[in-house]
């Protein structure tokens, strides 16, 4: 079967909320059916059919046609199956996404991955602030799933982050690893000020040595530890680097002293 | 004097007011940015959730950080009466915003009246990196700061010192502190949104839930803006929600992501704008291509405005009710010069009324 593809007409004027269009909602759900659902946010919300032309029709595997950053909640609660979309999306993409996997060929706002337990996302472009960040009132934020920005990250990236994998491929804005529970950040670039600010465990690695630490982090010298090589190998088998990021005997810093000082931040070495 | 216009024309109230409610009504997403008394946040919002408007302050940023610590981490708070007669040893983090000068300066002149009833005695965390940008000090407090360091990184040196961890930099005047918070009985840390941001708040907060497990410690959260705290609170009680709060279906959402109307506007997502300056003196922001309502303590049209309607400040043009972080609640205000200009609560309820098949605001 043919993918079912969303072909985007016209840009839209409102916020749209595309939480609605994923594999397991649309699985049921007839074309004519699917052209009647309500995705606008406005006074005079707009429907599937007034945006988008749609083809195909495989629901386990969605297409969208061009992107916009007016599309909120693209993969949200998807469980599984696959969602390409080709341009760019807003806030909230693939928010608490138990499966399945997501692919952006473009950029994304605010709080990508947020409350994700599972499956894979992987964005060619830049994300916004708060990327697998919680939303007000919530405790936790990413618990699972392995999220890929292959741009730059905002501000507040892996706040809250309690298991799975964030990689920041061209680096960060300020305070990554900010109140981080566990799980792991990669960040390839530079990143701002005062990384792991607040992180309670977890690892934070990067390609170089971090700048801008909170003097609650402290040095803890070059531990030789298998972990490193694990991990290394662990990130090229998931295509996020293509070379060793650690490499062998990789510095340390341990922090947030001001928390509980259990948490880690590994770099390569210069010159190794 | 006029006290109304169409674009810069000045008009009868009763035209601006129908071609501002033509304007509502013939709107896809309209938006509002609050700066009223309590009366008027309460007719903006019954109208906002009739028109399934959203709604944000006019300072909205600000607000926005400082509700963020409430919504999304917690705190422990004290009230300005109990800091006055209870505390001898307070804890200044950052700038305070000017607004609160006077509070600190009748403290500065008493001693508690509960508890210890020691001297007060003062200390100020505050960034190495950057002057003071609130002017001079009202009250003499020891510096706590270290070299090169921002206040957020002073907070999180302070946080692990009290606890005896080690750290990489450290503080002038610690030990100081820590000799007086072991005698002080109430000891509480008093900060402002304006003075820190989302995650020094968090640190500042962590930092006294971590003391209390050893000893009592509390902090006072002063607002930044008292009018726009009022809001917050108005918008709680009306709604469940802090305001960046939009109604769909009319039920509330609270996103502030979603509902930043400064953002809605420079993104065009808006096309009406419902603006407020009850205490005057700023103009509507100029980007976006939303058509402006201004309700403005103003005696000219607002800049760019499509309609202006000049209203009156509660507490100096008629009675009213507003938020004092002095008292830590809503307090009546009564007119200092009456005047006939209109409040934002009276304009707003001819708006509904004019709205077609909307009639009058329930709230």
């Amino acid at each position: 079967m043919k993918a079912l593809t969303f072909t985007l007409i016209n840009p839209p004027e409102e916020r749209l909320d595309l939480s609605i269009l994923t594999p397991s909602t649309l699985a049921e759900l007839t074309r004519n059916e699917i052209a009647k659902l309500r995705i606008g946010t406005s006074r005079r919300p707009a429907s599937v059919g007034d945006l988008f032309k749609i083809t195909g029709s495989d629901p386990a595997n969605i297409i969208f046609e061009g992107g916009h950053s007016r599309f909120d909640g693209v993969a949200s609660g998807m469980t599984g199956g696959s969602i390409r979309l080709v341009g760019d999306a807003g806030n909230q993409i693939a928010r608490a996404m138990t499966g399945g996997s997501l692919y952006i060929d473009g950029s994304v706002g605010r709080h990508a991955g947020s409350g994700m337990t599972g499956g894979r996302v992987e964005i060619r472009g830049n994300a916004g602030d708060n990327v697998g960040g919680p939303l007000a009132g919530e405790i936790t934020g990413m618990d699972g799933g392995v999220l890929i920005i292959r741009g730059k990250a905002g501000d507040y990236a892996g706040d809250r982050l309690r298991r799975g994998t964030i990689a920041l491929c061209k680096g960060c804005g300020d305070y990554p690893g900010y109140r981080m529970i566990a799980g792991t950040i990669v960040i390839l670039g530079r990143s701002g000020i005062m990384p792991g600010y607040l992180m309670k465990r977890g690892t934070l690695l990067f390609d170089r040595q971090p700048e801008h630490l909170s003097p609650t982090f402290l040095p803890c010298g070059e531990p030789d530890s298998p972990f490193a090589g694990l991990l290394d190998r662990y990130l090229i088998s998931e295509k996020i680097t293509d070379r060793a990021l650690l490499g062998a005997r990789p510095g340390k810093f341990a922090g947030d002293n001001a928390v509980s000082g259990k948490g880690e931040i590994l770099y390569r070495k210069k010159g190794r | 004097m006029s006290v109304a216009w169409i674009g810069s024309q000045p008009v009868p109230l009763a035209d601006a007011v129908r071609t501002a409610a033509k304007l509502l009504a013939s709107s896809r997403c309209p938006v509002f940015s609050l700066d009223a008394d309590v009366h008027g946040t309460r007719s903006a919002i019954a109208l906002a959730a009739v028109l399934g408007a959203a709604y944000d302050h006019r300072s909205g940023d600000a607000v926005a950080r400082e509700v963020a610590l409430f919504t999304d981490h917690g705190g422990m708070f004290t009230t300005p009466g109990e800091v006055r007669r209870r505390s001898s040893l307070i804890v200044l983090v950052g700038d305070i915003a000017p607004a609160h000068a006077e509070l600190f300066k009748g403290w500065g002149g008493s001693s508690p009246d509960l508890g210890d009833k020691a001297p007060r005695r003062w200390f100020q965390v505050s960034a190495s990196d950057r002057p003071t940008r609130r002017g001079k000090a009202v009250v003499k407090a020891v510096p706590l700061k270290g070299e090169g360091l921002s206040l957020n990184a002073t907070l999180a040196v302070l946080r692990a010192e009290l606890q005896d961890r080690m750290v990489a930099a450290p503080l002038q005047n610690v030990e100081r502190l820590k000799k007086a918070m072991a005698s002080a009985q109430f000891p509480v840390f008093v900060f402002s949104g304006g003075s820190l941001d989302q995650a020094g708040l968090v640190m500042l907060q962590d930092l006294i839930v971590d003391f209390n497990s050893r000893h009592r410690l509390s902090s006072l959260f002063l607002p930044d803006d008292d009018d726009a705290w009022g809001t917050v609170l108005t918008s709680l009680w009306m709604t469940g929600f802090p305001p960046r709060t939009g109604f769909i279906n009319s039920l509330p959402s609270y996103d502030p992501v979603r509902w930043d109307v400064q953002r809605m506007i420079r993104e065009r997502e808006a096309d009406v704008h419902v603006w407020m300056s009850a205490r005057g003196g700023e103009d509507p922001p100029k980007r976006g291509s939303a058509a402006v309502i201004a309700l403005d303590k103003t005696e000219r049209p607002a800049r760019g405005a499509a309609v202006t309607i000049a209203v009156g400040e509660a507490g100096l043009d008629h009675d009213g009710v507003r938020y004092s972080s002095r008292v830590g609640t809503f307090t009546a205000v009564r007119a200092a010069e009456p005047s006939p200009l209109p409040s934002v609560s009276a304009v707003l309820r001819q708006l509904a009324e004019a709205m077609p098949g909307k009639g009058t605001l329930i709230c």
